[in-house]
């Protein structure tokens, strides 16, 4: 009995925040749109067995090589996924650098950690701070 | 009250993501980790923990080869105050280094300290410790190695050996021990110490060979060769032309 109570006070919150949550989205991208070089950028890494594709909610251009991704940042191969809120983006070196907290997901694997490096084309990714993993 | 629900959710989804599931490995780093997708391995960084249902293992750092994707874990290579404990397979051990080939269930501890135990067997030493799973084989090598069971100590500075499950105990089956200074090895009353000492289960004959000492009650024996048979207890000592075999019976009274 208790449980169940439990279970239904925490959707109810859950629905709460949610609805939150959506309006608090919809006022930050009017806020924001204007703020933003790019709307939903679109960029790839290339390496010799993949590719990995980057997409973004916003995109504003730090330099010549550099984009600085925001919202809904998400790196996508056939084998992985990574997810983040803020990304820099080097189109030159084709790097990436997060300081956010970030969720990587693969085949039976999860990681989440304090935010990422992505070098050598998608080969070598580093994340940092705390870490942690779920191998299924 | 917006603090509070957001808390009481954080928390929540905090306690749902942190707790491992059955079938899965749970692992936390403080320093990240670095994933080298060519060359097929992963560094976890500073204070690794690892848990899933077999074993539990601490250390420092931790690299991990895998073979198809990360979690087909194939090599396991642990540094810096390593604690490993294996339900599954019994063994909890402890050393500087500790490397677990999966596949074939080979387990090596290296360092000052190390150590291995299983429900019938302890392993010491300061050099290394390596025990294969699957075909019982197992070697230790290094200052101060030593293996304890129900019936038999050995210390020496190389421990060569292999075991069988039988009755659901460990037995010795093979045994090769040496050391440049002596070997010591105790099988119930009786004392033995050589350069070098070898067991074959087949036979069950412990064989000793040079600067053999075997001492049993208050009796002391010294010779160049001996042997002990373990189904009765009984045992004979040679010696070579210049020695002569030496016995010296103690009077305690």
């Amino acid at each position: 009995m208790l449980g169940s109570l439990a279970v239904i006070f925490f959707i109810l919150i859950v629905f709460y925040e949610q609805a939150n949550l959506n309006s608090f989205r919809f006022e930050d991208k009017t806020n924001n749109l204007s703020d933003a070089d790019i709307s939903e950028p679109k960029f790839a890494i290339n390496n010799k067995t993949k590719k990995i594709y980057i997409t973004a909610s916003e995109g504003n251009f730090l330099n010549k090589d550099e984009v600085l991704l925001k919202n809904n940042v998400r790196f996508k191969s056939n084998n992985f996924s990574i997810e983040t809120d803020k990304v820099v983006f080097n189109r030159n070196q084709q790097t990436a650098q997060s300081k956010t907290r970030s969720l990587f997901k693969s085949e039976n694997i999860t990681i989440s950690s304090d935010g990422f490096n992505i070098h050598d084309k998608g080969n070598k990714i580093i994340f940092h701070g705390n870490s942690y993993i779920i191998l299924k | 009250m917006r603090f509070f629900v957001n808390f009481i959710i954080i928390s929540l989804i905090s306690f749902s993501l942190c707790s491992r599931e059955i079938g899965e490995t749970e692992i936390t780093t403080e320093d990240g980790i670095e994933v080298f997708q060519d060359e097929k391995f992963y560094l976890l960084k500073k204070n690794v923990k690892i848990e899933s249902d077999n074993f539990t293992l601490s250390a420092d750092d931790v690299k991990i080869d895998f073979d198809k994707s990360l979690y087909d874990i194939t090599n396991l290579y642990a540094k810096g105050e390593v604690d490993f404990f294996s339900k599954e397979f019994g063994i909890s051990s402890n050393g500087d280094i500790l490397n677990f080939r999966v596949k074939i269930e080979k387990l090596r501890v290296e360092g000052q300290g190390s150590k291995l135990l299983t429900k019938d067997v302890e392993m010491f030493s300061d050099g290394f410790i390596e025990v294969n799973n699957q075909n019982g084989d197992f070697l230790l090598k290094g200052l101060n190695s030593k293996l304890i069971n129900e019936s038999i100590v050995i210390i020496a500075n190389s421990i060569d050996g292999s075991f069988v499950d039988k009755d659901d105990k460990k037995e010795i089956t093979f045994l090769k021990v040496i050391d440049e200074k002596i070997s010591y090895v105790k099988n119930n009353d009786t004392e033995m110490y050589a350069k070098k000492i070898n067991f074959d289960y087949d036979t069950s004959i412990i064989e000793l060979i040079d600067d053999v000492i075997i001492i049993r009650n208050e009796e002391k024996i010294t010779g160049d060769y001996g042997t002990l048979d373990t189904r009765n207890n009984s045992y004979k000592i040679k010696s070579n032309n210049q020695n002569k075999v030496k016995v010296i019976i103690q009077n305690n009274e």
